[in-house]
């Protein structure tokens, strides 16, 4: 777990202090580009939970896989 | 050969500029834009997206077809002609509506191409038979990982917040977007916009809070722009926006949804059937017979006589009308038929200026097309009673609009101008048709007059090219 909220936080930092350039002619508001910064930062949290999220079900699905007695993981995805 | 003219609406993005020349339409692609323009070709985007016909042709030519013209034009391509340039201050809601989902679908469907839109102006946007175009190709670019969606501030103002005026507010967007070449300011909607609006969660991400930050950003020495800086929008929250802003807009309908005078005009006009017979045969005859490319329809109402004259021959016709319920029906005709009729918003006693930049930026109604015929059905007396526009000045005024056409002369015995009538003193002692006659007579030759209802109309059939 304290390697999971390490990268998230590292990831965070990262996110959030990396450069975008705006790359227009045209004044693109800094209302609409604020607004836009938290649309993203939600976005990318919401990616980052999702992603961290299959990765701690992985994780207890392997360890209760590995409590069941031999085979019968096995048996129960192939019935034959 | 006529003299080269850059177009004076085509300065603000360094990337190009449009030129008329000989008649014929060319757009300049700038050294620091040719990057993005050769990926978009060597990729076969622009291809594709004009077989898709999401984007006007652009065939490459050699750039000394331009001579000096002193612009840096690294490359040149010709775009066809399109029949008439419209602005979205002159659209009728339908007509916004269609253009931004028509924008928003692009920009989802350039993304796919790994392209992206610079920004998010109306005016690149124009109609074609019946459906949305996108004529400038400089607007595509190729999309770099997290970058902000550039344009949405100029989407907001020049689609989101007309849609809104009308859909939330009942006022239809054309005279404000005409004093305001920029559309409906952010911070001006959210102003007028009631308390409970705000509890949307939609309106409160595209309206409310972008005003509010940007007035809070204004108050801040970098102007809030360097905090922004650090930030991405990944894709994903891309699409997001640009999918969510589309189910918003499909929703939105006009929130005057009552009858309008004319909006009904077919069910309640006040001709008989046998009459509308006779109007419907001249109007076909004079186009058979004129075969314009380009014909105005002025007072076009619902479209029904425009699509008459396509269908006797016509090629584009351009309706007028300041009704917005029946320019509604007409855009929903024209959109259903993929016709090439475009019914726009004019108030014929105030028409579209020149304006903007220089006062060259936006050309008026008058400067901006010349048609090679006209019908003004049912139209006359709305300038000469209801606007009490001089009769010799209005007869010169159409006469002057097109070489050929038909004008309906509507009698002051008639019910529709004793209604007029009915609340105010009649101060017009020569609308008469033989004041009407005369003055016509004076300028051009009177092909035919017939009689096409009861109450006495007289469709007049004019030319003045022989």
């Amino acid at each position: 777990m304290r390697c999971i909220g390490t990268t998230l936080g590292l990831g965070s930092v990262i996110y959030l202090t990396s450069f975008s350039s705006a790359y227009a002619y045209l004044d693109p508001g800094t209302g609409s580009m604020l607004i836009q910064g938290v649309i993203g930062a939600i976005v990318g949290g919401w990616v980052a939970a999702r992603l961290y999220w299959g990765k701690l079900r992985d994780f207890f699905a392997s360890r209760s896989a590995k409590g069941l007695p031999k085979g019968n993981a096995a048996d129960s995805r192939d019935p034959q | 050969m006529t003299a080269l003219e850059i177009d004076p609406g085509s300065f603000r993005d360094p990337a190009g500029r449009v030129v008329h020349l000989g008649g014929r339409i060319y757009r300049t692609i700038a050294e620091s834009a040719a990057g993005d323009y050769e990926f978009l070709s060597r990729r076969g985007v622009l291809d594709r997206l004009r077989d898709e016909g999401w984007i006007v042709p652009a065939e490459e030519v050699n750039a000394a077809i331009l001579g000096d013209t002193g612009l840096a034009a690294h490359r040149v391509v010709e775009h066809p002609c399109l029949p008439f340039i419209s602005y979205p201050y002159e659209w009728p809601f339908g007509a916004l509506k269609a253009a931004a989902l028509f924008h928003l679908d692009l920009h989802l469907r350039a993304l796919d191409e790994g392209v992206t839109l610079s920004d998010a102006s109306a005016y690149n946007v124009q109609f074609r038979a019946g459906r949305p175009v996108f004529i400038d190709l400089l607007s595509l670019r190729r999309y770099r990982e997290g970058e902000f969606w550039l344009g949405h501030r100029q989407f907001c103002e020049q689609f989101l917040n007309p849609l809104l005026l009308r859909a939330y507010l009942g006022v239809p967007h054309n005279a404000w977007f005409r004093g305001n070449l920029e559309g409906i300011p952010t911070a001006d909607l959210a102003r007028l916009l009631p308390r409970w609006r705000v509890l949307s969660w939609r309106v409160l991400l595209h309206v409310v809070l972008p005003g509010r930050f940007q007035a809070q950003a204004a108050g801040r020495t970098d102007g809030g722009a360097g905090g922004v800086k650090r930030r991405q929008l990944p894709l994903p929250a891309l699409r997001g926006m640009l999918k969510q802003l589309r189910s918003w807009i499909a929703t939105l309908e006009p929130g005057d949804s009552t009858a309008t005078v004319w909006g009904n005009y077919e069910e309640t006009h006040t001709y008989a059937e046998p009459e509308e017979q006779a109007k419907r045969r001249m109007v076909a005859e004079f186009v058979a017979h004129a075969k314009p490319n380009l014909m105005w329809d002025l007072g076009c109402n619902t479209g029904a006589y425009s699509a008459l004259a396509l269908e006797a021959g016509a090629g584009t016709v351009v309706g007028f009308d300041f009704d917005q319920g029946a320019l509604e029906r007409a855009f929903a005709r024209t959109s259903r038929g993929r016709l090439d009729f475009l019914p726009l918003f004019l108030d014929a006693a105030n028409p579209s200026p020149d304006q903007g930049w220089n006062g060259t930026e936006r050309m008026g109604f008058g400067r901006r097309a010349t048609a090679d015929a006209l019908m003004a059905l049912a139209f006359e007396h709305h300038l000469a009673i209801g606007r009490n526009i001089p009769m010799d000045q209005l007869v010169s005024w159409l006469i002057r609009l097109a070489p050929c056409g038909l004008i309906e002369f509507v009698q002051k015995s008639d019910p529709t101008v004793q209604r007029m009538l009915s609340l105010r003193d009649d101060i017009f002692p020569d609308y008469t048709e033989e004041v009407f006659a005369a003055l016509l007579a004076r300028q051009a030759r009177i092909v035919r007059v017939d009689t096409v209802s009861a109450a006495g109309r007289r469709l007049y059939w004019y030319d003045r090219s022989r």
